[in-house]
């Protein structure tokens, strides 16, 4: 099956109309929106994904949502593996619904743990929870740190070029200063380049 | 059928120079050329008019505006330049079989003064511009129309971008309202994806005397709002990334330091041991750094 650039969550469903037989395919490899549903038991929104269509969920790491969020809602489901256990961190910040601005900013960290033989056990402490023991290396994954950094500079920072080189404010007076202005832009934008391991 | 529609619909939003991509995209997904070459013609000409896709006609070194103003039916449209019309074919996007074609004579010298004004002005501010001028009578009014183009398409380095702004203003009367639509579309998709889609809408009133003092007034208004516009939008992207998009997640928490996770670690076991009030003072030391802010938008409306 050819892979569609172009495909957005939104358009998914169109796409799966006039193909049903993609449909699993889509949407296991198209990441949606994350939705929130709200707990009724406990009181509290969690985020509903692929990943816990079936699962139980846990309230984890709402320190580090509040200090780079200030708000918004996360999820963490972990399960299970033969050889350690897995999980995913969901986090979605919405904005304040402001009347000139929407944005919303939608995180899905996919973890896999590994527990080799021989490795230390982890400390049993007070605290019934011995996932807690990992967090220290989940935590310091700065892959998030690295795209909001990318998206800011190079995706902003490369569109706005490109705006700026469809049109001059200043006057082009003649042939010379446009190709000038044509070999600046192709230097600047071959410069911004991205590094995402 | 909804599947054609669905089809067409896709077409019709392709980002700029990125029509080939998703037409052929669309027609694996449909697999049915006859179905889609039938029920999606429209939109193929409805995407090349929305986009004022220029056209060079044999031998000319200018290139003419593909747009509803100059659209004749039977997949023919005209250069209101040149005086002449031609057949457009939407997907190899040619243009064939040229034939003399006046135009409205009542309008001509309005039409070309606006033109020649434009023209200079298009070449001083784009690298890659093309205008077309018509002048016709809409519901009855006697009226100039302006198109403008400038495209940059880049698919080697997975950018392309296009803006296009149409102006209008009667000329019956001795006063008028030149009404504007400016439009940007930029599509960057390196290892990622994000599109800028923007468009704003102008109104001033112009007085009508002669042509070519009319003709110079109406450039004027262009160029200003023009400029105004893209100064603004480089504006706006300072503000959003001040601001809005810090909103939504910050660079580093409101201590700007990065969260010490073996120290939250150690909270949360000191907490289990202690009472649950010495748990309560960590955790309020930890979030009393946070200050609500919510969004602080300081940029122009536009």
């Amino acid at each position: 099956v050819r892979v569609i650039v172009r495909v957005c969550a939104c358009d998914c469903v169109r796409v799966i109309v006039c193909v049903p037989s993609l449909c699993e395919d889509l949407l296991s490899s198209v990441d949606q929106p994350l939705k929130i549903a709200r707990d009724k038991v406990v009181g509290k929104d969690y985020l509903l994904c692929d990943y816990n269509r079936d699962g139980d969920s846990y309230r984890c790491s709402t320190e580090y949502r509040d200090l780079y969020f200030e708000g918004g809602v996360s999820s963490v489901y972990l399960w299970d593996l033969d050889h350690g256990f897995a999980g995913v961190i969901l986090i979605k910040k919405a904005g304040d619904g402001s009347k000139k601005i929407k944005g919303c900013w939608d995180s899905i960290h996919v973890v896999e743990v590994q527990v080799r033989a021989g490795a230390p056990l982890p400390v049993q402490t007070g605290i019934n929870n011995v996932n807690c023991f990992y967090l220290p290396n989940l935590g310091n994954m700065d892959m998030e740190n690295k795209i909001r950094s990318t998206l800011n500079e190079i995706y902003f920072g490369k569109t706005k070029d490109i705006v700026n080189g469809l049109r001059s404010i200043e006057s082009l007076p003649d042939n010379q200063k446009y190709r000038q202005l044509q070999r600046e832009l192709s230097q600047v934008l071959t410069q911004r380049q991205i590094y995402i391991d | 059928r909804s599947d054609v529609r669905i089809a067409a619909n896709f077409v019709t939003h392709a980002p700029p120079g990125e029509f080939n991509e998703v037409f052929n995209d669309v027609r694996l997904l449909l697999n049915n050329d006859n179905l889609l070459r039938e029920g999606a013609a429209h939109a193929f000409a409805q995407y090349n008019m929305d986009q004022f896709t220029p056209v060079k006609l044999d031998g000319s070194e200018e290139s003419v505006l593909i747009t509803e103003h100059g659209d004749l039916g039977q997949g023919r449209y005209f250069d209101p330049r040149k005086r002449v019309s031609f057949r457009f074919d939407h997907l190899r996007k040619e243009a064939s079989d040229p034939q003399p074609y006046e135009g409205e004579t009542a309008l001509r010298s309005w039409r070309d003064a606006c033109d020649e004004a434009l023209s200079a002005y298009v070449k001083e501010h784009y690298p890659t511009g093309v205008c077309t001028v018509y002048g016709k009578t809409v519901d009855g009014q006697q009226t100039i129309i302006a198109c403008v183009e400038g495209h940059q398409f880049q698919p080697k380095n997975f950018w392309n971008g296009r803006c296009r702004s149409e102006w209008k203003f009667t000329i019956s009367q001795s006063s008028a309202q030149v009404v504007g639509v400016l439009k940007i579309q930029v599509h960057y998709y390196e290892d990622g994806n994000v599109q800028l889609v923007s468009h704003k809408e102008v109104e001033e009133s112009i007085g009508v005397t002669n042509e070519t003092l009319t003709a110079k007034e109406f450039v004027k208004i262009i160029e200003n709002a023009e400029n105004d516009y893209q100064t603004a939008i480089s504006e706006n992207y300072q503000t959003m990334s001040d601001t809005t998009f810090k909103a939504l997640r910050r660079q580093l928490p409101v201590t700007r330091t990065k969260i010490d996770w073996n120290k939250i670690l150690s909270y949360k076991i000191a907490a289990s041991c202690f009472s649950n009030f010495s748990f309560m003072l960590v955790q309020w030391a930890i979030t009393s750094f946070n200050t609500p802010s919510g969004f602080r938008h300081a940029g122009p409306s536009s």
